[in-house]
């Protein structure tokens, strides 16, 4: 219980969901929601290398007055002791400085734009900003709220696919649950997978955590997709890569984020392994 | 040179995140990329010498580095090795007998380290009782006590030792420490040994250096399971 | 692709790890360039609208201009750019205390566009504040694209702000002073260095573009002793003015957020007021250059009691343009005011003796200016060497040197904080280098605790408990719930001394009963600061460090008095 999650708390029925969420993913890994009820849509996080500037969405400050007693009650019926968060230092009045030392944090599709465009496909640009920025992964829920079962891992081979490989595997041994690696052999060997997984020094983990390794050689991306259970946390690595190749030629996270529905533990570039 | 942070941490005994802040802030000369840090040992070395902190370069030990690991029986005799037949009729020439076999002193020192043994004697006998002696200088840390030895002499013939049990002493262990800590610690460690009885018996039958040895190391091995 | 990608990641030049110095002396070129530009488009589009409204100005409703520009200003902060009102430089020394001088990109142009339309529409403000911020946060944005360590990005932040003012001013010394003595507070060959070089290339760049202008033209002046005499009353005015305008800015600020309506209503109210002034006296309008000029010509014709109502005007509009929301700084109007404050006391002083043989009143404008830029940065370098660069005058130096610090001085006695930096110290946070406040603030909780804690379960016998002290190095014991974890309360070894003794205490006493649960205990996310005010408060050497129910460590004034020290050898050489 010494991890913690950074939620935001929206007061909305959407808000309750993804709430809903968090206390799961907390109870399932072991961690506690750190709860912030935001009195300004304005809040810095002051990363290593970056400032990020996220606006929330007006639907944050949804009546103030109930915002407290709604969140402690969800957490509570969890029986967890709810921890709220309270920003200690303010850049301008009305700027408040959120620290990143978390160890999760969750934020929806979209935060900063109005929630009716939350849907699959959509991720906004300030979440993505914070991806990009943060020592931790990112949950990016379910829109609503779904219990999960196993753990599947995107591993395409990269620096960050690595990381979030790693992550899977905490996460696998930490909750018990089965660990599912889905692979899409592209251009490359299935062995290149292997030296990767050799070089990282995560063999006997994956031995002896992974459950299945799902190599796919043959069907498009997409469609394999499917072969993702529908109750799987999907942990995945984002954003090696820069903002013109992404436009041009797309990224595999895009793909996965807009084709599958269940609840993302994302890796950024930054993620610095704490676990 | 490449490390990474908690390796950095390790070389100069901080915290994880004192060094990760540190970089980032730009006070220790060393460059960051990803994880991975490039700095120059040179620099790094003098840099910390300059503010004070402990700098140990990495790949060394680190055992050996700051703190000494604590000493344990057997290295400690090995190397004031084991003497048999070791005449002396009294106390005085025993202690002498026995400064004259401490190793790795000159003929100077060996005279300082009898007198400070007999002065230590003078004050209390260290006698500890079942025919076991266990000499030491009366300050326990002297320059010429580096790294610690227990010279072990049995006795041809047990002698008066003035013990706490006035039992006549037929072993001494000369014990030199560079330090009250490692003396302490040596000392306890010699004291369990001796309070137990197949010990004690063990050392009349006057073994030979590798039953000895062997002896030492079950004891060792019995001293970390009661928690020294 | 995959070729070019390595090239694109520039944190990864090897180049980089070549030599620190030098990299910072090129880039501070590259940021100075980058701010001296923006200062230069500041001062261009702001000299263009006001060329467009000027033929407005005839209209009877001419005075809805400056308030239609406020609110347009507001608006555009407000929800385009999702900023904060106000001037923005604390927000800049706030991000060199705490964070490392990480600012965010859109401040390197929000409000430059703010300002200009405030400013440009006849609110009473000043460039500069709007073209420190986007210079610092040029220099913020450029070392983090370099990836660059916190100090050199600091000192990257310090020399976007120093070319901005350089590069408006076309004064140098000036820019690299306000950049060291306000922005960065450390004067370091380190700092000193790159800012000089941006300084340099940021007054280059306005000169290629603009000319190499001084702002007000040189004049001579005959100085004597009786006016470096004169010079002291006037430090005193200077002062007096220089309160007068903080407190009425700080009034205006808390009436506008104690009233009602959206705040682009409140700037536009604050606009039309302005306007209204502006109707009788058109002098307050804009940052006022024009008319400082011509006093310093001493070609200002008008009588001293309408100066001295001037002075006040323009005291009153900046008030109302900055404190209802406007955006802009306060150095332009400043310098309007010093100069008005200048006129007025020479005025007053040739009519009371005409026989004194004062210096005549362009000089007294000069000293009135410095006096006054001094007295609100409490900043008497900055208002020397500017003063001294934009008139081009090394004569006044003298009397220059006295009202500055004289007006310095006296202002610390009525606001102990500079205006810029009012705000920061009312919140604490005003973390000079190498001051206790910003070595305190830059440790963590984390970074001193001592975790050889040896933890107990509350149903082990006091016989047991002998045990473990003989193995712990702590005088202290955290007891655990074995079966959650949970932290339930500490043993403190001089509790239980007396008894350990005992061998009929030995089983009579079980860990839970002798516990203290009633303790002070420290969360790993508190500041230090508040963490050694409660040690001395309850007189404390050390504190459990819980989190969320769970023991993490222990904290002590001992070792917490290690780390300082170590860290302020680190800090501060």
């Amino acid at each position: 219980m010494d991890k913690s999650l950074f939620h935001i708390f929206r007061n909305t029925p959407l808000g309750r969901e993804t709430l809903l969420q968090s206390i799961y993913f907390c109870k399932t890994v072991g961690a506690y929601p750190m709860i912030y009820i935001p009195t300004t849509t304005k809040f810095l996080m002051y990363f290593e290398n970056d400032v990020v500037q996220v606006d929330l969405d007006d639907t944050y400050l949804t009546s103030p007055q109930t915002a407290r007693t709604h969140a402690a009650q969800l957490v509570e019926q969890a029986g967890i002791k709810p921890v709220f968060f309270t920003p200690k230092h303010y850049t301008a009045s009305t700027l408040p400085d959120i620290p990143t030392h978390f160890d999760f944090m969750c934020c929806p599709r979209s935060i900063s734009d109005l929630s009716n465009k939350i849907g699959l496909g959509y991720i906004g640009p300030r979440v993505r900003r914070v991806v990009q920025a943060a020592p931790f992964p990112v949950l990016i829920p379910s829109p609503a709220f779904k219990e999960w079962k196993s753990i599947t891992v995107f591993f395409g081979g990269s620096a960050n696919a690595v990381n979030a490989l790693r992550l899977g595997i905490n996460l696998g041994r930490a909750t018990g649950m089965d660990l599912n690696v889905f692979t899409q052999v592209g251009r490359r060997k299935v062995d290149y997978y292997e030296k990767v997984i050799a070089d990282s020094g995560l063999e006997k983990d994956v031995q002896r955590y992974v459950k299945n390794w799902q190599r796919f050689e043959s069907g498009k991306f997409r469609e394999n997709l499917y072969e993702v259970p529908h109750d799987a946390l999907v942990v995945l690595g984002a954003f090696g890569h820069g903002l013109i190749r992404d436009f041009i030629f797309g990224s595999k996270m895009e793909m996965i984020q807009s084709t599958v529905t269940n609840s993302m533990l994302i890796v950024g570039p930054n993620y610095v392994a704490r676990l | 040179m490449k490390l990474t942070i908690p390796e950095i941490a390790r070389c100069l005994a901080l915290p994880e995140s004192t060094v990760n802040r540190w970089i980032r802030q730009g006070r220790m000369p060393v460059k960051r990329v990803d994880n991975t840090c490039y700095f120059s040992q040179a620099a790094l070395e003098r840099w910390a010498r300059e503010r004070n902190l402990p700098y140990c370069p990495p790949n060394t030990d680190q055992q050996t580095c700051g703190q000494p690991p604590p000493e344990d029986l057997e290295r400690a005799m090995k190397r004031g090795g084991i003497h048999y037949h070791v005449q002396a009729s009294d106390v005085e020439s025993a202690l002498r007998a026995a400064a004259d076999l401490v190793p790795e002193l000159s003929d100077n020192q060996r005279d300082e380290l009898f007198q400070s043994l007999l002065a230590r004697e003078r004050l209390a006998s260290t006698g500890i009782g079942r025919g076991v002696a266990i000499p030491h200088p009366r300050t326990p840390a002297t320059a010429y006590a580096e790294p610690a030895r227990i010279t072990t002499c049995f006795l041809e013939d047990p002698i008066d030792f003035n013990a706490v049990d006035d039992e006549p002493v037929f072993v001494l262990f000369v014990l030199l420490s560079p330090s009250v800590k490692q003396h302490l610690h040596l000392l306890s460690r010699l004291a369990f040994c001796v309070r137990d009885d197949t010990f004690v018996d063990f050392l009349k039958s006057t073994p030979g250096p590798a039953d000895f040895f062997l002896k030492i190391t079950e004891f060792e091995k019995r001293l970390i399971s009661a928690g020294y | 692709m995959r070729h070019i990608k390595p090239w694109l990641a520039v944190k990864r030049w090897t180049l980089f790890r070549i030599d620190d110095r030098l990299l910072l002396i090129v880039i501070a070129v590259i940021v100075g360039n980058f701010s001296g530009l923006a200062s230069v488009v500041l001062n261009r589009s702001i000299e263009t609208m006001v060329e467009w409204l000027t033929p407005l100005r005839a209209n009877w409703w001419a005075f809805l201009l400056p308030g239609a520009g406020a609110a347009a200003s507001s608006l555009f902060l407000d929800k385009i750019m999702r900023e904060g009102a106000g001037h923005g430089v604390p927000e800049v020394i706030y991000a060199v205390s705490r964070h490392g001088g990480l600012l965010r990109f859109r401040s390197s142009f929000s409000r430059l566009i703010s300002s200009c339309l405030t400013i440009g529409s006849g609110g009473s403000a000043g460039p500069e504040a709007p073209v420190v911020i986007s210079g610092a946060a040029i220099g913020s944005t450029i070392a983090r694209k370099f990836a660059l360590n916190d100090r050199q990005r600091v000192t990257l932040v310090g020399c976007g702000a120093a070319a901005g003012i350089s590069s408006i001013f076309n004064a140098p010394i000036a820019g690299m002073v306000f950049a060291v003595e306000v922005i960065l507070g450390e004067w370091k060959a380190l700092n000193i260095i790159p800012v000089a070089i941006a300084s340099v290339a940021g007054t280059e760049i306005s000169r290629l573009l603009q000319g190499n202008q001084i702002a007000f033209t040189h004049r001579t002046f005959n100085i004597h002793f009786v006016d470096i005499l004169a010079s002291i009353g006037l430090a005193v005015a200077a002062a007096g003015s220089a309160v007068l305008l903080t407190r009425m800015l700080r009034f205006m600020a808390k009436l506008c957020s104690h009233s009602a309506g959206p705040t682009w209503l409140r700037a536009a109210a604050g606009g039309c007021a302005v306007g209204l002034i502006a109707v009788a006296l058109p002098d307050v309008l804009g940052e006022g250059y024009a008319p400082t000029r011509i006093m310093i010509n001493g070609a200002f014709t008008t009588g001293l009691a309408f100066v001295s109502i001037t002075l006040l005007a323009k005291i009153s509009a900046t008030a109302l343009t900055l404190g209802w929301g406007g955006s802009g700084g306060i150095f332009a109007p400043c310098l309007a005011i010093g100069s008005l404050l200048g006129l007025s006391f020479q005025r007053a002083l040739v009519l009371a003796w005409p026989a004194a043989g004062l210096a005549n009143e362009g000089c007294f404008a000069l000293l009135g200016m410095a006096g006054l830029i001094s007295g609100m940065l409490q900043a008497p370098l900055t208002g020397i060497f500017l003063i001294v660069e934009i008139t081009g005058g090394y004569d006044v130096i003298l009397p220059l040197i006295i009202v500055s610090v004289i007006s310095t001085t006296m202002c610390h006695y009525f606001e102990p904080a500079s205006y810029y930096l009012h705000e920061l110290v009312e919140r604490g946070q005003l973390l000079r280098p190498g001051t206790d406040a910003r070595v305190l603030s830059d440790m963590s909780v984390m970074e001193v605790i001592e975790k050889d804690c040896i933890a107990v379960p509350p149903d082990m016998r006091l016989r047991e408990f002998t045990q473990i002290i003989s193995i712990s190095h702590r005088n202290y014991f955290p007891v655990e719930d074995p079966a959650t974890g949970r932290f339930l309360g500490m043993i403190y070894l001089d509790d239980i001394r007396p008894y350990l003794f005992d061998p009929v205490m030995y089983d009579a006493v079980v860990m839970g009963e002798i516990m203290n649960t009633d303790i002070e205990t420290v969360r790993p996310d508190d500041d230090l600061t508040d963490v050694l005010n409660k040690m001395d408060r309850k007189k404390l050497f050390s504190m459990p460090v819980v989190n969320n129910q769970r023991f993490l460590g222990m904290i002590s004034k001992a070792t917490l008095l290690d780390r300082y020290r170590r860290e302020l050898a680190v800090q501060t050489s």
